[in-house]
């Protein structure tokens, strides 16, 4: 395993390290920082914005180019969090709570410096981990056969759920199938049945999955900007950043040193459960830190910690590269942002899942490689030029949201070159408006649409190799296990509820007790 | 009405449609005879749409943000703008053909800028010419890619 794993790491080191891969990680950070900048758009806009020049890309430098625009959204998402409190997404929420206030407190500059360390460090931490991780995973993952596949999709697809939250999982859940259910649109790629297409030919090979992307999500964003009469960025002053106000003493140092490394760790591990996603790594994070601070350091969270600041924004970049090993290993997505990058590799004709690893060492090993260099690339570059980036921050909503939509728009049109995808766009786009005022959650939409496809497929072949019978489900002792575990991940909201219904009941009749006491 | 009991009501609707629709999937006499057809996982997908839908609709919310009502949620939102930049893209959907990329999208870039309230002359067309012309010269140019023009050229006999 080592004699590949070291051939593979020279492969990729290779692919990385040609010239032209090295200008899309530099253009995929720069890109990434940029679009994460802007106020109310995150990494999955980011990476959906991107993919229509990936096309014209071989699958390598494709890849390594949306690897970097994933990690620099998020970076360029912190930055938005810190200096103005408008958190592009749930991911960099986190790093608003003491990034903002400490830059309220007049050190803008030291927050953004912060960020950028920890980023880099909790970046390059589970990277070395992904690169040890991912093939051991894929190894394993080799022997995997379509029952295997599909009871990993059910796993996946449930995680989701289960991670959204307390009283978000039945609805993620739903958003879930209703993705399953976009996905049964177009022609049935086993009998040649057409599904729902209405005799459209335009619907006869199914909804374009960059088109579903762009609408449910950079088309939402920025029309939601307008409805919100989102103004965050209007009292701006980009001029209060000076070059001289980044810099980080060695006691703060010394203070950040031990979250970061914590955090580093805690935030890969999260990052590989399908579902979590760099969310959970941040709120994670940010929750271990205070907890284990002293006192004194612990009243200090919310109000501009240092540690507070350092071990979200640490989480969220460890998980984000985490979330790839899934992608990588067994392609199954483990954020909203890897479902897109999904979507890019089934695009590419790449079958994601362990057969990558063997057929296509290039690309595996080609995104692992790149994420080093895109960290170097996003502290050396992104920290001289914090000042100069903020000054986005300060462009007119009336230019940037038609912009946007132009952009987004035209992602699509000039993939297809068809107008009646500009249609769709924009009926999509209505009813994700609409669905989120219903407070329905996005991101399972899409990982449902994209793996919809192939979960069909397998439980197809599946159930035609078990000669249709059900059996495929605990026949084997894989699929056995991903099924148990499929349970237990099911269960765990539940289990939640239960044990905080059982405090609750707990704490009142201690309450009756001391008041009978009384 | 919770927003997220009529988003639940909508989604049960849809389910329903959606499983009435799967009806009407054609099969042949031969696929009619397998256990896993076309229609198999639009069934399943329909009972499982239905079932949560309903979950919702009957069990108490718990997210406070969900509690809200829908007219509570957008209350203050700028409709109007936000229904003339919709009604705006479908308009450039509509002249995409006739009016070709260039034109068709500095149009559409300058009635964004207007609806949204910049009134810069100078400004609005400099940032929409820079772009659309900028993105058909990487297009065309860098990448290769044959932007048809619009049907209005041939029509008018200019190309």
């Amino acid at each position: 395993m080592w004699d590949g794993m070291i051939n593979g790491m020279m492969t990729g080191i290779t692919t990385t390290m040609i010239p032209f891969n090295i200008a899309m990680v530099l253009f995929g950070c720069f890109a990434g920082s940029f679009i994460g900048m802007l106020p109310g758009l995150g990494p999955i806009t980011a990476v959906a914005l991107l993919i229509p020049v990936t096309y014209a890309l071989d699958p390598a430098s494709g890849m390594v180019l949306l690897a970097g625009v994933y990690y620099g959204a998020i970076f360029g998402g912190s930055t938005c969090s810190i200096l103005i409190n408008a958190p592009g997404e749930a991911a960099t929420v986190a790093t608003a709570l003491d990034g903002y206030p400490l830059a309220r407190q007049g050190h803008p500059g030291k927050a953004l410096a912060i960020a950028a360390y920890a980023s880099f460090s909790g970046g390059t931490i589970a990277v070395i981990m992904l690169m040890f991780f991912a093939p051991m995973l894929a190894n394993v993952a080799t022997s995997f056969q379509s029952a295997d596949y599909f009871a990993l999709m059910i796993l996946g697809l449930t995680a989701v759920s289960a991670f959204a939250g307390r009283g978000g999982v039945l609805k993620a859940l739903l958003m879930v199938v209703l993705g399953l259910m976009l996905s049964t649109v177009g022609t049935d790629q086993t009998s040649g049945t057409q599904r729902f297409t209405f005799g459209s030919l335009e619907l006869l090979d199914g909804i374009e999955f960059l088109l579903l992307a762009m609408a449910t999500f950079a088309l939402t964003e920025a029309l939601f900007i307008i409805l919100n009469k989102d103004a965050s960025s209007d009292s701006f002053d980009p001029k209060s950043i000076g070059i001289s106000n980044l810099k980080v003493t060695k006691k703060e140092f010394k203070l950040i040193y031990p979250s970061i490394l914590r955090s580093s760790f805690l935030g890969f591990f999260i990052g590989v459960l399908p579902g979590a996603g760099a969310t959970l790594g941040s709120f994670m994070s940010y929750g271990m830190e205070r907890n284990l601070a002293p006192p004194e350091e612990q009243k200090k969270f919310g109000k501009g910690s240092l540690r507070g600041l350092a071990a979200p924004e640490t989480g969220n970049n460890a998980a984000s590269s985490g979330s790839f090993v899934p992608l990588l290993t067994l392609g199954i997505p483990g954020s909203g942002t890897t479902a897109v990058m999904l979507g890019a590799l089934i695009a590419y004709g790449i079958e994601p899942g362990p057969r990558m690893f063997i057929d296509r060492p290039d690309v595996f090993w080609a995104v692992i490689m790149s994420m080093y260099l895109g960290n170097v690339f996003l502290l050396i570059l992104n920290l001289p030029l914090i000042p100069y980036f903020a000054r986005l921050l300060a462009i007119p909503r009336n230019l940037m949201v038609p912009i946007i939509l132009f952009f987004s728009l035209m992602g699509v049109y000039l993939v297809t070159f068809n107008d009646f995808d500009i249609m769709m766009m924009v009926f999509f786009c209505i009813a994700a408006m609409a669905l989120r005022l219903m407070n329905m959650p996005m991101a399972p939409l899409l990982l449902g649409f994209i793996l919809g496809g192939l979960m069909e497929d397998n439980l197809r072949r599946s159930l035609m190799i078990f000669d249709e019978s059900m059996s495929f489900m605990w026949e084997r002792p894989i699929t056995l296990g991903i099924n148990i575990t499929t349970i237990i991940v099911f269960s765990l909201p539940f289990i939640r509820y239960m044990i905080a219904k059982r405090k609750s009941k707990t704490a009142k009749v201690d309450e009756g007790v001391a008041a009978e006491a009384k | 009405m919770a927003r997220e009991k009529v988003g639940a009501l909508v989604m049960l609707l849809f389910s329903i449609a959606y499983g009435l629709l799967a009806t009407k999937i054609p099969l042949s006499f031969l696929a009619q005879q397998e256990t896993f057809t076309s229609r198999t996982m639009p069934y399943a997908l329909a009972v499982m749409g239905g079932i949560l839908s309903f979950l919702i609709l009957v069990l108490p919310t718990v997210n406070p943000s969900g509690k809200k009502t829908l007219s509570e949620e957008t209350r203050g939102m700028e409709w109007s703008t936000a229904i003339l930049l919709v009604a705006m893209m479908l308009v450039y959907g509509l002249i995409m053909k006739w009016l070709g990329f260039i034109l068709a999208s500095i149009i559409f870039l300058l009635a964004g800028f207007y609806i949204l309230g910049e009134r810069r002359i100078q400004r609005m067309l400099f940032t929409a010419v820079l772009l659309v012309v900028g993105l058909w010269g990487i297009m065309s140019m860098l990448l290769g890619v044959y932007i048809a023009p619009g049907e209005i050229f041939y029509q008018l006999g200019i190309l």
